[in-house]
């Protein structure tokens, strides 16, 4: 081989998207499958290959003078506004996913503010990210999945937040001042929050678990389904055993493999698709995304959902300003409108997620909020871990762990 | 006035052996066509050419040169510095099972394939008389639904409280569901479902072409009935099954589609890997590596069951 195609690189985003976007549609409840089961032989994207080394954005107006987020000022007022009060531009381009956001959220404020919102929408990551590109591709505000913040810093697409016009940053919960996939919330702010857990059917799991350690169980064997999906599995897996679910750890690492080579002869199927695996009764006791319950309870009423005591994993989508944004003062005002108490609270009624927002949850729905599946207790939460993006290395290893695993 | 010389290959009427020689002579082969027909039918191939150019050469190079390389930052893909080291990862023995697999269900699939689909070729072929082609029609229905669409219906079928399991259980058979979804057993009977039509139709074609006084002979000269069909009827028709062969394994092999859908904790095949290292793992030149070499292994039996058919169709 010659060198000719020399510091070439080839942008595997696309191959990312594929892979988060078969986990959205499973969350989102959208019967796409079909779609990207059929795309995954495509070779088009590497053809479409950008290179990543990314022309560099011009850093926000700089920020974090009230870096110091949250808990600290529980303040009585739930809403606040930046002072003074600085003009926003006339419009504002937003990308959102489909049906996810509060029918009022936007007109709100739009009344608010004179600003005119321009909404688009997305179904899934492949489609939103091709778009959005390195600098928001003439949007200035979308959503992405927490997890790809980094790279999406790395690539200079995003701007740094400008803390002063997001005074209500003080409703922000004392667990997201700081998250691993973006310290200090610098380039983006949480906007919905989900877990991983495990639905049973109450009708073959008679003694209510508790535990992870109900999917290791010999008599729910070959009626246990798991997630096809490494990072969630091993995850489980380590917080079970009292460990970081992004262990470094190799020595953890092997412990974890071999619990789960255990537990594979019991394991009925792995996939990603959690909704068919416990609404079709074969599997009793399952792996599975949260925010997929309510449909499975749709077709079988028996299922229910709980946190392992031991801890869990829950993953977030994020609002973020693009560095080519047009509107910036406007899309931080209207992050700033979304960390409103009342506005959040509003949101989460309509969309049932929850958000990151502490002083929000005087106004949410009573049902909402005494349903663990979407409000897990203070205690559950405080024991969850976000999976973060393991980097080449490491995740070499899980691989070749989960090959291992003949998976 | 002369005849008028047949175009390419094209013009040919009768099907048959004769089908290869014309194309051979298309190709530059034995006979030369005149220098205008040669034009004609360079023309015609330009849409083929482009075609494989464009859907298998351009695709398959850029794996292959991919597979060479390494991941970069971002898990961008860097040609920097080209090694065999993802050949070297994608030897490694953790794959056999997997592998295993998909050779066992690819196998499987086959040999059940040609098992159901010989009987059925062979019936339309010699009893379907007017009906020849609204059978073959039939055969073909399946594909006018989605191939996943037809999957997921199986896993309505075979489920615990499937179409299967219930009649069991209502007849008595078994008091608990018998566990079939998630199985080898819904694994191959999803394949041999799927690619079955892809081996009814070769079969139907060599078997339709084989002269019935052939076999007639063979009967007049005190051939049994078991002894015309191994003796005569078989050997003739291995062109047919040869390529039925080739065409449910190297689908059969390749499939990733199938195990997702109906397959359980146990069914892994070597594609699925593939698909997983492209997209989970985020490392194309390993990926780009494994499925290479799962390539050059289904090239490798091509050529196996090529070798045969061709000594078959010389001997005709």
């Amino acid at each position: 081989m010659t060198h000719e195609h020399d510091g070439s690189t080839i942008d595997l985003e696309q191959a990312l998207d594929r892979y988060l976007l078969e986990r959205r549609i499973t969350r989102r409840q959208l019967l796409e499958r079909i779609g990207a089961v059929g795309a995954a032989a495509a070779l088009a994207p590497i053809i479409a290959a950008c290179t990543s080394s990314a022309a560099s954005p011009s850093p926000a107006p700089s920020a974090s003078a009230a870096a110091s987020a949250a808990a600290s000022a529980a303040a009585p007022s739930p809403s606040a506004e930046p002072t003074p009060v600085p003009s926003p531009e006339a419009e504002l381009n937003i990308y959102n996913w489909t049906e996810y956001i509060g029918e009022n959220t936007i007109p709100s404020f739009e009344a608010k503010y004179g600003v005119k919102v321009n909404l688009d929408f997305f179904a899934n990551t492949d489609e939103a990210y091709a778009k959005l590109g390195n600098d928001g591709g003439g949007y200035d505000l979308s959503f992405p999945i927490s997890v790809d913040i980094p790279a999406f810093v790395a690539k200079g697409a995003l701007l740094e937040l400008d803390k002063s016009l997001i005074p209500n940053l003080k409703n922000l919960g004392a667990e997201w001042a700081d998250p691993k996939y973006d310290p200090g919330n610098a380039h983006s702010m949480p906007y919905m929050w989900w877990t991983t857990g495990i639905g049973y059917d109450t009708t073959k799991v008679t003694d209510t678990p508790t535990s992870s350690k109900a999917l290791w169980d010999p008599r729910y064997a070959k009626h246990i389904g798991m997630l096809d999906d490494y990072q969630e599995v091993f995850g489980l897996t380590l917080i079970q055993l009292g460990y970081d679910a992004n262990t470094s750890d190799l020595g953890q690492l092997d412990e974890a493999t071999a619990l789960l080579e255990q537990q594979k002869p019991l394991v009925r199927v792995y996939t990603t698709n959690t909704r068919e695996m416990m609404s079709s009764k074969d599997n009793w006791i399952g792996h599975i995304w949260g925010a997929d319950i309510y449909t499975i309870q749709e077709s079988n009423e028996n299922v229910l959902y709980y946190i392992p005591e031991e801890g869990g994993v829950k993953g977030s989508d994020t609002m973020a300003v693009f560095s080519g944004a047009q509107h910036p003062i406007a899309a931080h005002l209207f992050i700033n409108h979304m960390l409103d108490a009342h506005v959040s609270a509003d949101n989460t009624n309509f969309i049932y997620y929850m958000g990151p927002n502490a002083a929000a949850k005087a106004f949410i729905d009573p049902a909402i909020l005494s349903d663990p599946s979407v409000n897990p207790d203070q205690e559950i939460v405080a024991k969850l871990q976000e999976l973060i993006d393991l980097g080449p290395e490491l995740r070499d290893e899980y691989q070749k762990r989960w090959h291992q695993l003949g998976r | 006035m002369a005849v008028e010389p047949p175009i390419g290959g094209l013009a040919t009427p009768a099907p048959g052996p004769s089908d290869i020689d014309a194309a051979a002579a298309a190709g530059g082969g034995r006979r030369r066509a005149p220098i205008g027909n040669r034009l004609v039918s360079g023309i015609l191939l330009v849409p083929g050419i482009a075609w494989l150019l464009v859907f298998f050469v351009v695709p398959v190079a850029m794996i292959f040169v991919v597979s060479f390389g390494s991941r970069g930052p971002l898990d961008s893909i860097s040609l920097e510095h080209l090694s065999l080291d993802n050949y070297r990862r994608a030897l490694d023995p953790v794959f056999l099972p997997t592998l295993l697999n998909s050779l066992r269900y690819a196998a499987a699939t086959t040999i059940l394939s040609l098992a159901i689909g010989y009987p059925i070729a062979y019936w339309i072929s010699r009893y379907g008389g007017r009906n020849k082609t609204l059978l073959l029609i039939i055969v073909m229905l399946p594909f006018w639904t989605s191939y996943l669409i037809r999957t997921y219906a199986w896993q309505i079928v075979l489920r615990d409280n499937g179409v299967v399991n219930s009649i069991l259980m209502a007849i008595g058979v078994t008091s608990e569901p018998i566990i079939l979804l998630n199985t080898d057993f819904s694994v191959i009977l999803g394949m041999t479902y799927g690619f079955l039509p892809f081996a009814i139709l070769p079969l139907y074609v060599s078997i339709d072409r084989l002269d019935p006084a052939l076999v007639a002979a063979a009967r007049d000269l005190y051939a049994s009935g078991r002894a015309a069909f191994l003796h005569v009827t078989l050997p003739l028709t291995m062109p047919g099954i040869i390529a039925a062969s080739i065409l449910t394994f190297i689908p059969a092999i390749g499939d990733f589609v199938t195990p997702d859908i109906l397959g359980g904790s146990e069914t892994t095949t070597i594609a699925k890997v593939v698909q997983e290292l492209f997209l989970q793992g985020r490392d194309w030149p390993y990926g780009a590596a494994l499925g290479f070499m799962l390539m050059l292994l289904t090239l490798g039996g091509t050529l196996l069951a090529i070798g045969p058919l061709r000594r078959e169709v010389g001997g005709l």
